[in-house]
């Protein structure tokens, strides 16, 4: 039986205004995008004039549509998780696995500093360096697809580290101990035993790392991403990408028609990310 | 029969005339751009973007093979980044100093003239101000609404940054290189600055007159409105013409495509976007 | 795989040391690129001058401001409100209710930064210009009630993991004593967790300084000194957006390098601060 007294109902008002608070805030921002936005969710607004086979298969550019932004944005995640997984994984594993305390400390710090950089000093570094390599080194390289996937890489690999190590370390003993009271050795314990054991917590870290690949717009703007390019043709080249486009259309829409495309772009940002998280939800539930 | 074979004759003629002039296409057209695949970079002022992306729509439409990137950044990015090899061309909308023609190397082609106008948000009242005033305004002296006879509100002040094309020309000619007030608002471009101006009531800024369109209002600098005429004629004295910069004399695809915005087919497109055509 | 544990343990030595080589190569970049600037004009001139190119004063101090002022008003925004949250979740703990609010904080962490400005610029912007009467709306105020939206979610999550960390033995027996809730929650549980919700208030101001996108769209980017919170302001992440877009050969785009080395270093004192605070509780 739990004594009710006026603190109690102080704290419990306090508490549900700051819930009524938060949510009718989530509430008012999604119902103005979906109220704007919805309206322009049609085939147009990704191919704009151009028809859907032919642009699909690249016989076509797409001018005015959402296509080259939406396909930059995949081979941005594309390009950065290839990067960033087997990398990700590596460091991971060694943390949880054979790294020394001592070590771990030390690592464990350099990547809780890596997870917390700020996006836009990544971008920096990025440009600084591409200038740097094209000025003395490398004179056809300029900001491009390939500089971007990199950075982003970087900037989602302690995702990645953390939801491996947490994995690995959450695993019961007798995972680590079977396959080699067998003959194993530790490589193989750890490939054929420890890793597929851990894939689906694992796999919630890679979710996250997708994500903020998709949304982020610091790094791209300066290793990159430009308003026009149509569909990239290699990975040195300039490409478009659905954070930057959002942010340029709020900056300079030219007319109401631009400004509808901005919402419907802000709309399936939101749908990719939000379909992203579900997902995860979805794996770690499964795992329970 | 004489009659057949006379009428097959001037018909073989007639065609023959009409293959000749169909495929002497102008010589700067969509078609001299068959064949070439490659990439083509641009980037710099931003008053140049429309322009630069009806061209670039045509060429890419029509040769698939082809991809051409535009970037923004302004007159002096677009220099900077020519010279440094890292675009093809880039963009200026004022000429490029001696200094930088010298450093870089560049090759001027100017292939339109612009204006650039102060705007203000359409239902504001205030219309017309002289020399003074404006200046005054950009430097914070003047800076509620009401000392002109609008409303009794604060100005909100909006400049371009330091590489823009579009600043420096109205810095140098409207303000006579006056000060702008460190309160002002920084907006990133043209297109930015129009859209920024449109939204506030009380906003006041700066924009290429190409750009004008009926969401903000031309305000008249001593009399004379910002518009294609009064730039074409001269009447207005705060223009510059636009230019493509490359390193070196152009060649390759950016040669191509600085001819195709001379030429009547790009000459049109200026026109069009509400640039004073050079030819 | 082969028998020799060595290739592949040294293939993941690399990796993760490759990776801690990178973090701390990213900070002497900075660093050693500052240098030219730092020494044409000493380093307390430089972070606290105004930024005025065109007179040769390249001070990032209306940018260090600029960037307190938001972060610190965001956090005075969010901090209660997450608070209250927290409390909602674990204490007051409303059946159905309560889920359906955790939920919704964790869907909120998947949010695009840039959706929120973009929101912000449409919705948040006119209002405040029209509710004060004052300025473009393009303001302090503007951002940091976009940014307190953009913090709330993680510092709910972390503060009320920390509540929840409180040993349920110290709980159930306040609560046998004869305990109301409230009472357990200010005796009991926040002494015990106040070391966590410094930490979450630590990890929100950390994410509020390195944010881009909503002080760059929202906050309006003028460059004097900001005294008011509806007076326009640019933060050193926003400042490093536009500056770069412009430039990337003079001076000014120079000083971007110190603003950049700034930002990493407020990011290492929030994480050393945090794990200080960690350990502190760790071993109470």
């Amino acid at each position: 039986m739990k004594n009710r007294s006026a603190g109690d109902i102080l704290l419990n008002t306090y508490a549900w205004c700051c819930a009524l608070i938060l949510t009718s805030a989530v509430l008012i921002i999604a119902g103005y995008l979906v109220f704007h936005g919805f309206s322009t969710l049609n085939l147009d607004l990704i191919f704009a004039h151009t028809p859907v086979l032919e642009a699909l298969l690249l016989k076509k550019q797409v001018f005015g549509g959402l296509l080259p932004a939406i396909a930059g944005t995949l081979a941005l995640i594309f390009l950065s998780i290839s990067f960033a997984l087997p990398v990700g994984i590596a460091a991971g594993v060694f943390l949880a696995e054979f790294a020394l305390p001592g070590t771990r400390k030390i690592l464990g710090l350099m990547f809780d500093i890596m997870a917390s950089i700020p996006s836009i000093v990544v971008g920096l570094s990025g440009f600084a360096v591409t200038i740097f390599l094209h000025q003395h080194f490398f004179k056809q390289l300029y900001p491009c697809l390939l500089i971007s996937a990199l950075c982003l890489a970087f900037l989602v690999v302690p995702y990645i580290i953390r939801s491996t190590q947490i994995a690995l370390e959450s695993l019961p003993s007798q995972a680590r101990l079977t396959a080699p009271g067998l003959g194993a050795t530790r490589a193989q314990n750890l490939w054929y035993v420890l890793i597929p054991m851990a894939a689906k917590d694992i796999v919630g870290g890679v979710i996250l790392a997708i994500g903020r690949s998709a949304e982020d717009t610091a790094v791209i703007m300066l290793t990159g991403a430009v308003a026009t390019a149509g569909i990239p043709g290699s990975v040195f080249s300039g490409y478009e990408a659905l954070p930057f486009f959002i942010y340029y259309t709020a900056a300079e829409y030219a007319d109401a028609a631009e400004l509808m495309k901005g919402y419907g772009a802000a709309l399936i940002l939101l749908f990719i990310c939000g379909g992203l998280y579900a997902f995860a939800y979805w794996i770690k539930k499964k795992v329970r | 029969m004489k009659f057949v074979f006379n009428t097959t004759k001037h018909l073989a003629w007639l065609m023959a005339c009409c293959f000749i002039l169909v495929s002497s296409s102008p010589a700067d057209g969509i078609n001299t751009f068959t064949g070439e695949k490659g990439t083509l970079r641009i980037s710099g002022g931003t008053a140049h973007i429309p322009v630069m992306k009806i061209a670039a729509q045509n060429v890419m439409g029509a040769h698939p093979d082809i991809q051409i990137t535009i970037a923004g950044g302004g007159s002096g990015a677009g220099i900077k980044q020519v010279g440094e090899g890292l675009v093809q061309i880039g963009n200026s909308g004022r000429k490029a100093s001696d200094a930088e023609i010298q450093k870089y190397g560049l090759s001027l082609y100017k292939w339109a003239i612009d204006g650039v106008g102060t705007v203000v948000h359409p239902e504001n009242p205030v219309k017309a101000l002289t020399s003074e005033q404006l200046q005054d305004i950009f430097a914070g002296r003047i800076d509620n609404w009401k000392a002109l006879g609008g409303p009794d509100r604060a100005i909100t002040v909006y400049t371009r940054d330091a590489s823009s094309g579009t600043r420096s020309v109205f810095w140098k000619k409207a303000l006579a290189k006056g000060a702008i007030s460190p309160k002002a608002q920084f907006v990133a471009s043209n297109g930015a600055m129009k859209t920024a101006v449109a939204k506030n009531p009380y906003a006041i800024g700066y924009m290429s007159v190409g750009y004008i369109d009926p969401s903000v209002a031309p305000i008249s600098l001593d009399g004379v409105v910002p518009d294609l005429e009064t730039v074409k004629s001269g009447k207005y004295k705060v223009s510059r013409g636009l230019y493509s910069n490359t390193k070196g004399p152009v060649t390759g695809l950016a040669e191509k495509f600085i001819n195709y915005l001379l030429s009547p087919e790009g000459q049109k497109i200026v026109a069009k976007k509400g640039f004073v055509p050079v030819h | 795989m082969l028998e020799n544990d060595r290739i592949p343990k040294l293939c993941l030595q690399i990796a993760a040391w490759g990776c801690a080589a990178l973090t701390f190569g990213v900070l002497a970049f900075m660093a050693w690129l500052s240098i030219p600037v730092l020494k044409a004009s000493n380093t307390v001139q430089i972070l606290t001058q105004p930024w005025l190119p065109n007179q040769g004063q390249f001070g990032i101090g209306p940018m260090i401001l600029g960037s307190l002022y938001i972060s610190v008003l965001s956090l005075i925004i969010a901090g209660p409100v997450s608070f209250g949250g927290a409390i909602f979740i674990r204490i007051t703990r409303p059946g159905i209710a309560g889920k359906i609010f955790q939920h919704l904080v964790e869907a909120m962490t998947a949010v695009p930064t840039v959706v929120y400005g973009f929101i912000g610029v449409f919705l948040i912007v006119p209002f405040i210009r029209e509710t004060f009467l004052q300025g473009s709306g393009m303001c302090i105020l503007s951002a940091s009630i976009m940014l307190a939206l953009v913090i709330a979610p993680t510092m709910i999550l972390i503060f009320s993991q920390s509540i929840s960390n409180v040993p349920r033995e110290y709980t159930i027996a306040a609560e046998a004593m004869g305990a109301t809730p409230a009472q357990t929650f200010f005796m009991i549980i926040l002494p015990y967790a106040w070391k966590g919700i410094l930490t979450g208030l630590i990890l929100g101001f950390g994410r509020a300084v390195g944010d881009t996108l909503i002080a760059l769209m929202i906050s309006g980017n003028a460059i004097a000194f900001p005294g008011h919170i509806l007076d326009s302001a640019r933060t050193l992440t926003a400042h490093i957006a536009l500056v770069t877009a412009a430039d990337f050969d003079s001076m000014e785009f120079k000083t971007l390098f110190v603003c950049a080395l700034t930002l990493y270093l407020l990011t290492c004192l929030g994480v050393f601060s945090a794990r200080v605070i960690g350990k502190r509780q760790r071993s109470s």
